[in-house]
């Protein structure tokens, strides 16, 4: 995976790489533009100029001496003009020039360029050439000019780019994020519906429909899903049943060999732990079938203290050592049943994961339950909680006990999480509220 | 004593009646909604055993029926829903009792019995057996007249034993009555050896004969 980026900063980029483009090729194109009319229309004056100066020193007559006090009066009073003695008549044409030189006037502008017409006139049957110039803008200039007035319009393009992205995206992509953020919050195991806001554009209304149609169809999938594990384990309880009922009766029977008896408990284990599986299952599709609804205040301690009663036995049978630091009174509201499941999984999932002569200890302080016990090595905590995750060889462990755990959470937005430390797995549980 | 059975499951419900038929029990069976409707208007039963799914109605229907005529049947759900929301209800209904399936026999068969000696009150508080009698309501015991402290786990053993007799009770329905629902969380049911092995000794101690027999590799026996 690349950078990311924004989508809509994407043509934002094309735009001002588009726009820098065209501009950069326009300052060249404008500057030979302008220099063209510039100049033809320098010449189209200078020639006008001539054509005047012509006539008038043709329509009367000069003497040598005349001419040359126009000459001097013409280079006091209007520089870019003169007349002089042409040596060899080179040409009758007139011809077009350019010239660049140090301006008499403007010493620091440095040099300038002018552009400039000579003709050749008969006066007095002697040839004279007459030279207009004229001062012409150096083209570097107009580059210079042309560039810094497209490099503001540029500045200026490109804000507007900007503002035009900032409001089109707040106004025209405001239903593409509200969608997203729906999509985004949409869970599931927890919601059946989407809300996905009324819009007038096409393409948004054609991507809600298409969302709708898919997350209907999702959601009734894992709707008939969930059914489907409950009825399936609801179906299973009654050949369980009469499998635990013939064992029993295999029981009473007078003359069994301690070979049939050894088999017949062979069979009580496995049938047993299927037996419990399927409460399990019966049990998790419950809880997220959402059948455990009416919320109680409950004081946590209490449940605790009932489990840890119930489950003297088994905590005695294996020798283990239980402490409770009750430093808090937790007061729940939640679901009795729900809160007894959760305190009754993980207690007798610490004692049947604690190896013998180990340690228990629960404690509650800081709006928080913590379990743990002694054990040798971490468990893989990414799969902890999932359904069969079968991170023990466990004969008893019907694989659903921490997904239910799990499950009783999620529903009463409490967060558990599993730690390895100090040779102790530790579950803690967040209550908030 | 008389028992109905309302179950549509007939192999399990013949099982129950295998079971609990001895010298002092006798079972009926209905397996659907109207015949047991019938059979609870016809007759008076010590206990009814009540699927609450049965073909035709509502086992809770039932509970109503027997409500509106003011029988005092005891009733004992056994249910496949293990579903709290039916349990309370069931209770709510005059219910005695609410047993989830699957079950030991033996647990039902202590559940009758504790069901129809609620029902018997006063007359029947003193379960006596030889030398041996038991005052429900103050939940003593005795041997010979002289009093035997018992635990609470140990007194609980020995009514499971009593409501059992002659019967074959496995450390897997000995454990589950003692700690209900969690036996089946663990493997491990040695336990019931050691609560066992003290009730033996107490009563032992007391005078009383040894009644308890071992069945080797399965459980225990209480011969009469």
């Amino acid at each position: 995976m690349g950078t990311v980026t924004k989508l809509l900063h994407k043509p934002l980029k094309a735009f001002t790489i588009y726009a820098l483009l065209i501009l950069v090729i326009s300052i060249p194109v404008y500057v030979l533009v302008v220099d063209y009319i510039w100049v033809t229309e320098l010449d189209e004056n200078n020639w006008l100029t001539l054509q005047h100066t012509k006539v008038k020193l043709q329509s009367k007559v000069f003497t040598e001496e005349d001419i040359e006090i126009i000459n001097h009066i013409w280079g006091e009073l209007q520089p870019g003009i003169s007349i002089q003695r042409a040596d060899t008549v080179s040409s009758f044409q007139d011809h077009f020039y350019e010239i660049i030189r140090p301006n008499e006037f403007d010493k620091e502008d440095g040099e300038d360029r002018f552009r400039g017409l000579t003709s050749i006139i008969q006066l007095n049957g002697h040839p004279y050439q007459i030279t207009i110039e004229t001062n012409v803008e150096e083209s570097d200039e107009t580059l210079l000019a042309v560039a810094s007035i497209t490099l503001v319009f540029f500045v200026l393009l490109i804000l507007g780019f900007i503002v035009l992205n900032r409001n089109i995206a707040k106004k025209s992509w405001s239903p593409f994020y509200s969608t997203l953020q729906s999509l985004q919050s949409f869970d599931l195991s927890s919601d059946n519906k989407i809300h996905l806001e009324q819009t007038n554009i096409e393409e948004f209304e054609a991507l809600h429909h298409s969302l709708r149609q898919l997350i209907n169809r999702s959601v009734s999938t894992y709707q008939k899903q969930k059914s489907f594990i409950e009825n399936a384990a609801h179906e299973l309880q009654t050949p369980i049943a009469l499998l635990k009922s013939k064992l029993d009766l295999i029981h009473q029977e007078n003359e069994i060999s301690p070979k049939v008896t050894e088999l017949l408990s062979n069979i009580e284990a496995p049938l047993s732990r299927l037996s419990r599986i399927n409460k399990n299952l019966l049990l998790l599709a419950k809880v997220e079938n959402k059948h455990f609804q009416k919320l109680e205040t409950i004081d946590l301690n209490t449940y605790l203290g009932t489990a840890i009663m119930l489950f003297e036995d088994f905590i005695l049978d294996k020798n283990l050592t239980l402490t409770s630091d009750l430093l808090q009174t937790i007061t729940l509201h939640a679901n009795s049943f729900l809160v007894e499941t959760l305190v009754h999984n993980l207690l007798s999932n610490a004692i049947r994961h604690t190896p013998n002569d180990g340690f228990i200890h629960v404690q509650v302080k800081n709006n928080s339950l913590l379990f743990s016990n002694s054990g040798i090595q971490a468990l893989n905590g990414n799969v902890l909680f999932e359904r069969f995750s079968m991170v023990t060889k466990d004969k008893v462990s019907s694989g659903l006990g921490l997904a239910i755990v799990k499950e009783i959470c999620n529903q009463n937005k409490w967060k558990i999480c599993y730690r390895f430390e100090n040779g102790f797995h530790q579950f803690t549980i967040q209550f908030y509220s | 004593m008389k028992i109905l059975i309302v179950e549509d499951e007939i192999e399990l419900a013949r099982d129950i009646m295998h079971y609990l038929n001895n010298e002092h029990f006798l079972c009926e069976l209905a397996q659907d909604f109207p015949s047991a409707l019938e059979k609870i208007q016809l007759h008076e039963y010590d206990c009814i055993l009540l699927d609450l799914m049965i073909p035709g109605g509502d086992g809770l229907q039932i509970l109503q029926e027997l409500k509106k005529q003011q029988k005092q049947d005891g009733v004992i759900i056994i249910s496949a829903k293990n579903s709290l929301e039916d349990k309370i209800a069931g209770l709510k209904l005059g219910a005695d009792d609410y047993l989830a399936k699957p079950f030991h026999h033996a647990e039902l068969a202590a559940r009758i019995e504790s069901v129809i000696r609620r029902k018997q009150f006063d007359s029947n508080t003193l379960i006596t057996q030889n030398e041996l009698s038991i005052d429900l309501q103050a939940k003593t015991v005795s041997v010979h007249g002289n009093s035997v402290i018992l635990t609470k786990k140990e007194y609980d053993l020995l009514l499971f034993f009593i409501g059992n007799k002659n019967r074959v009770l496995s450390k897997s329905a000995l454990a589950e009555h003692l700690s209900g629902d969690f036996a089946d969380m663990f493997d491990n049911h040695d336990f019931v050896y050691a609560h066992v092995k003290n009730l033996k000794r107490k009563l032992k101690e007391s005078g009383y004969g040894d009644y308890i027999k071992t069945i080797y590799g399965t459980g225990y026996k209480w011969e009469l």
